[in-house]
């Protein structure tokens, strides 16, 4: 769709994007009501993520509380036309259920996690299109295009919270090795959702697969 | 860190996979840099999708009701604190509003027009939130929430009668870039806008404000001139003018009345929804 080209900040996101706009408008505003409301459309989601990560159903529920939480602090920190409120609110559950896994772990040592991810986890234009019309079997069928080292660092990674070198560390594999194979696997993701690799900046240096 | 290093970790860093210090350099280095980092965006959106692949579980109930009494605390806790912090940031009184800037020329129009697909790109120019409410549950809340001049109160309720009649629906009117103002509204069934507005500059001259409707790539058609109060309060009836879902309501500071096309500067927006079950 063109819509996709025009690249100014606006959106062209779906219905529900600018219902969730308003309604963090108004838990910007301190709303009670609006903030259930975010709750009761993201509970689902923001639980299956924080207990996938986590795997302890009640470390998971604190998980999403501390993430509710943390948005009816700071939603005014969510920044207009870089991607849905869906995907910011989800991205500060799983970062702050990494941080649970990782506090849990006796090894790696942790700064203290903001509630805003890190810019890049926020969309551009043409994602939220995309996002909006992704399903499960979308990206489940996306992940069967990479090969299985592809997948497993990715997973250990997203889903197990593990940094590179602890994935290293778990699969044998050197790090340069692992950091291709997550970073082939993402360029795979998204050719298969998106039907292209983006721009690709490599950087100067030998890649290995 | 080198450029070329930050990267390398651009996929760690997207997946939240870098060691403690990586992840702080990279987001130092993404704060002050000012090239560009597309990759981060592109590898950052894969990411994100991600997050839908995942098998759904019911939390329990008593969640809501942990997180909802956490939340309520909160607020009682900072209102006891003081003056409550306002979330949005709001650019001190303006009270001579700007030289209003014109619109583009029509010519100029028609060659955006052909030029781009998007029948949004009316509303793109206005940098602001564009938001939309189903009134339902909120309308009390709402309503308790807002500012107690008289006059604005009176006309809030007028909103909140015509959203409550049938097939009315309700829209926040959010202020554009730079610009304070901002309301309720209702577009009831037959496109009748009601709107109760608040905190607009107040017209000199021969100026006032005028609504507009914009359906789709459509020019602008005025459904009524308004002058605002002392206070900034304007209530407001338009004629009707027919509002379907995605058109767009904007208030702009025209130099004189009576004006069919807008000369002058954008002050506030709001979206007329969509069908019933968009928020489902």
């Amino acid at each position: 769709m063109n819509e996709r080209q025009t690249g100014l900040r606006g959106r062209t996101a779906s219905p529900s994007d600018d219902a969730d706009r308003a309604v963090l408008a108004l838990v910007t505003d301190g709303q009670l009501d609006a903030l259930q409301e975010l709750y009761d459309r993201y509970r689902t989601m923001a639980y299956s993520i924080a207990l996938r990560i986590t795997t302890d159903p009640s470390l998971a529920e604190d998980v999403v509380q501390d993430a509710f939480l943390g948005v009816w602090r700071n939603a005014s920190r969510y920044v207009e036309g870089r991607g849905s409120v869906k995907t910011w609110l989800l991205s500060i559950v799983h970062h702050r259920a990494v941080d649970a896994v990782r506090r849990r772990r006796p090894t790696t040592a942790l700064p203290e996690r903001e509630t805003t991810p890190p810019p890049a986890l926020t969309l551009p234009d043409i994602w939220n299109e995309v996002a909006a019309g992704l399903d499960r079997d979308a990206i489940a069928g996306a992940m069967a295009t990479l090969t299985e080292v592809q997948r497993e660092a990715i997973e250990l990674a997203y889903w197990g919270g593990l940094t590179q070198q602890e994935i290293a560390a778990r699969t044998g594999a050197p790090l340069g090795t692992v950091k291709s194979r997550v970073r082939l696997g993402l360029l795979a993701l998204r050719r298969a959702l998106v039907g292209d690799d983006g721009t690709g900046t490599e950087p100067v240096r030998d890649g290995m697969s | 860190m080198s450029h070329d290093d930050v990267i390398d970790l651009a996929s760690g860093y997207v997946l939240g996979a870098l060691e403690p210090a990586e992840e702080a350099a990279v987001r130092d280095h993404l704060a002050t840099c000012s090239l560009p980092h597309a990759e981060f965006e592109e590898l950052g959106g894969v990411v994100a999708a991600m997050l839908e692949d995942v098998e759904l579980v019911e939390p329990p109930a008593a969640l809501r009701d942990r997180i909802m009494d956490a939340a309520r605390a909160d607020l009682a806790a900072r209102a006891s604190r003081g003056p409550a912090t306002v979330a949005t940031p709001v650019a001190g009184p303006e009270p001579t509003p700007a030289p209003p800037t014109a619109f583009p020329s029509a010519a100029a129009r028609e060659v955006r027009r052909a030029a781009r697909t998007s029948r949004l790109d009316w509303a793109l120019r206005i940098a602001a939130v564009i938001a939309v409410v189903a009134i339902g549950a909120w309308g009390l809340g709402l309503q308790r929430q807002l500012d107690a001049a008289n006059r604005f109160n009176q006309s809030v309720a007028s909103v909140l009668d015509a959203a409550a009649r049938p097939g009315a629906q309700a829209v926040i009117l959010t202020p554009a870039e730079g610009k304070q103002g901002r309301g309720i509204a209702a577009v009831a069934a037959d496109g009748t806008v009601t709107m109760a507005l608040r905190d607009l500059p107040t017209q000199t001259g021969t100026q006032v404000y005028t609504a507009w409707v914009i359906v789709g790539k459509n020019a602008p058609v005025s459904v009524g001139d308004f002058t605002v109060d002392a206070n900034g309060i304007a209530s407001v009836t338009t004629r009707p003018e027919p509002a379907p879902p995605g058109a767009i309501i904007a208030l702009t500071l025209e130099p004189n009345a009576g004006n069919t096309a807008p000369k002058g500067e954008i002050y506030a927006t709001g979206v007329a929804p969509g069908a019933a079950g968009a928020t489902g």
